[in-house]
This record gives C-alpha cells, structure tokens and sequence, in this order.
C-alpha cells in the first residue's frame, strides 16, 4: 500500500508522531470494523479501536517493519478485542464461542421467527453461527466483499477464510426459511 | 432446504459458484462455470438462492460507522497519557523548590547564629574591659584575688563562662545545631 510505504519511510526516519497522524485516517476504518465484527456492539467496537490507536501510538518506536504495517495493526486490534471479550466473560472458554449465544439464538428462533421482523431473523440466524464464521461473515460484508481483505484483518490464510465463509452461507441458507429463499 | 450441499455431477460446482456470486472468480473459470449453469437447473436453482442470501446479508447486516468525535477523543486520550509525565515535571520542580526554600532556611539560621555569636564575643570584651578599670579603680575589690597570673586566669575564666552563656542563648533563640543544643527545634 502506498500509504503505508509512507508511513514506514517516517518511521525509518524516527519520526513516530507524523507517523501516527498517518496511520490514524488510513486505519480508524478498518480497525472499527474489524472490532465490530469481534465485538458486535457499535460503542464498545469504539471504544476498542480508541484503546488500539493508543497502543498503536505506544508501540509504533519500536515497530521494526519485519510484519507488515496493516498486519501488526490488525494484530493489536484483535489481541485488544479479545481482551475485551475475556473481560466481559472471564470464566467462558474462546474454545467453545457458540455456546451461550448460539443457544440464546437457536431458542429465540425456536420460540417463533414469525414474530420477528425478517432482518431481525437473519441476525438472530448469523448470531447462530460459531463465532469464527461469524466474524468473517460481518467482515466480509462490512468490506465489501473482499476475500484477501477478510484474511488481512482476521491474520488467516485466504483458503481459510474461503472456506470459513462458505461454510457460514450453506448454515444460513439451510436455517433460513426454504420458502423465502425461493420466492427471492 | 434442508441440507443446501450440491451433490452428484454439480457437487464441484459449489465452491466455484460462490466465488462467481463474490465477483472472486478467475474469468476463465467464471466462463466455465457461466456456462454449466445455463444448462444446469439444480446448479441455476442453487446460485439464485444463495445469491438471495447474499443480497439479504449485504442488506440487512448492520455497518456501523465511527462516532465523528472518534479523533477529538483519541487526542484528548493520548494527551491524556502524556500527563503523568508533566506531573513528574511539576513534582521534581517542586521538590527543587522546597530544597532551596530549605538551604535558604538554612543559610539565614547559621549567619544569625554567627552573628549571635559574635555580638556574644563582643559583650563578653567590653565586660572585661569594664571589670577590669572598674577593678583597677576599686583595688580593695581585689584583696581576695591571688596576686600574678592566677589573676588573669581567673578572669579569663569568668569571660569565656559568660561567652559560652551569651553563645547558648543566641543558639537557643535561633534554633541552629550548634554544640547539641537546639536539637529539638
């Protein structure tokens, strides 16, 4: 990316402030919603891509450029939602993600998707889904289709974000509704 | 649609329709599979659904923008963090501050307790001068006074005993260390 060689030529030259005022309108976006599809809630994904900018600011002197720029960034993004996450929920293990909410979601289907609005039903659907492919699946939409951004952001090989992605719609295409699939 | 999975002759074609809805298929593959599925109405049946699924998750899933305070707030955070260091600034010039204050303190105490010291001394002097003509003129209060140097020694004793007084008392009024006393200050 252009604007990281940018950035990496300040940083070569130790100046690490115009650096940073660099990094932050080419990054706030993205970070924001890789956080939001870890998170899921609009003020904590916030909140979360304020506490990686300021890790970001902390860390960029002694970034030595042997990742790339947007890799090193996305990987303080995630580590900061997962710590956010464990905060929230220290005793629920991250090896077991769909339990409460897929059991949550599958229960609030169960009880009668007639009742609900279809969007709400297709969230509650996503919501359903273990929480790797969860991730991918609103990132994938949040950018706009891209497979190797997806990768980028996630810190996964493309094959697997590929197959991650793709086992996620056949879920949703087998939970939805047949009916309204067709009709469509 | 109970179980979505392609089977049979299409069952390859899964994948490759996916990444075709995606816009992520090779071109010449894209022809390919363009060309399977106008002949396939299992595979037509399949892209039209899934491509209903992906046109409603496009839709429907929330995309949530940054607060557009998001940059005020993060300078207002990295400022933040920067005052501890400030703190330090102002607490090291602080403590410079009260120690000058404190040598200065100092400093003032021992030149009063030189001058104590001096003004003592002097006393002292004119006390001597002024017992001794008193003594010269008055002889008889000298009878009981040995006669030679014991007379001086004597004398000299009575000085420096009223030296060491007025010395003590200037320590004492201006609390300076000085011989242990004052210590209690």
């Amino acid at each position: 990316m252009a604007m990281d060689a940018g950035i990496e030529q300040h940083l070569a030259a130790g100046r690490h402030a115009r650096a940073f005022d660099l990094v932050v309108p080419a990054y706030k976006g993205r970070v924001f919603r890789l956080a939001y599809s870890i998170l899921k809630e609009r003020a904590a994904a916030e909140d979360a891509t304020q506490e990686t900018f300021v890790r970001i600011w902390k860390a960029l002197p002694g970034f030595d450029g042997r990742a790339a720029l947007g890799t090193w960034i996305y990987a303080i993004t995630r580590n900061t939602c997962l710590m956010e996450l464990r905060r929230r929920r220290p005793t629920v293990s991250f090896d077991d993600p769909d339990s409460t909410e897929a059991q949550h979601a599958a229960a609030s289907i169960a009880s009668g998707p007639a009742q609900d609005p279809e969007g709400d039903n297709l969230l509650r659907l996503v919501a359903t889904l273990p929480r790797n492919q969860q991730e991918a699946v609103r990132l994938f939409y949040l950018e706009d289709r891209s497979y190797e951004t997806v990768a980028e952001q996630l810190g996964m090989p493309l094959g697997t974000v590929k197959n991650l992605l793709h086992r996620a719609r056949k879920r949703l295409m087998e939970l939805a509704c047949p009916d309204e699939v067709k009709a469509a | 649609m109970n179980d979505p999975t392609l089977i049979g002759p299409c069952a390859g074609y899964e994948h490759d329709l996916v990444e075709l809805n995606d816009g992520a298929l090779a071109p010449e593959r894209a022809s390919r599979v363009r060309l399977h599925v106008e002949h396939c109405a299992r595979c037509r049946a399949w892209a039209g659904e899934f491509a209903a699924l992906d046109a409603r998750l496009a839709a429907e899933l929330p995309r949530p923008q940054l607060s557009p305070a998001f940059d005020a707030q993060l300078r207002h955070r990295l400022a933040s963090l920067s005052r501890p260091a400030v703190r330090g600034d102002q607490r090291a010039a602080l403590q410079r501050e009260h120690d000058s204050l404190i040598d200065a303190l100092q400093r003032g105490a021992r030149r009063r307790a030189v001058l104590g010291a001096v003004g003592s001394a002097a006393s002292t002097l004119c006390a001597l001068v002024a017992a001794r003509s008193l003594l010269a003129q008055n002889a008889v209060l000298l009878a009981w006074v040995p006669e030679g140097p014991e007379r001086w020694i004597l004398l000299g004793a009575i000085g420096v005993a009223v030296a060491i007084g007025g010395l003590a008392w200037s320590t004492a009024r201006t609390g300076m260390p000085v011989l242990g006393l004052g210590m209690a200050r």
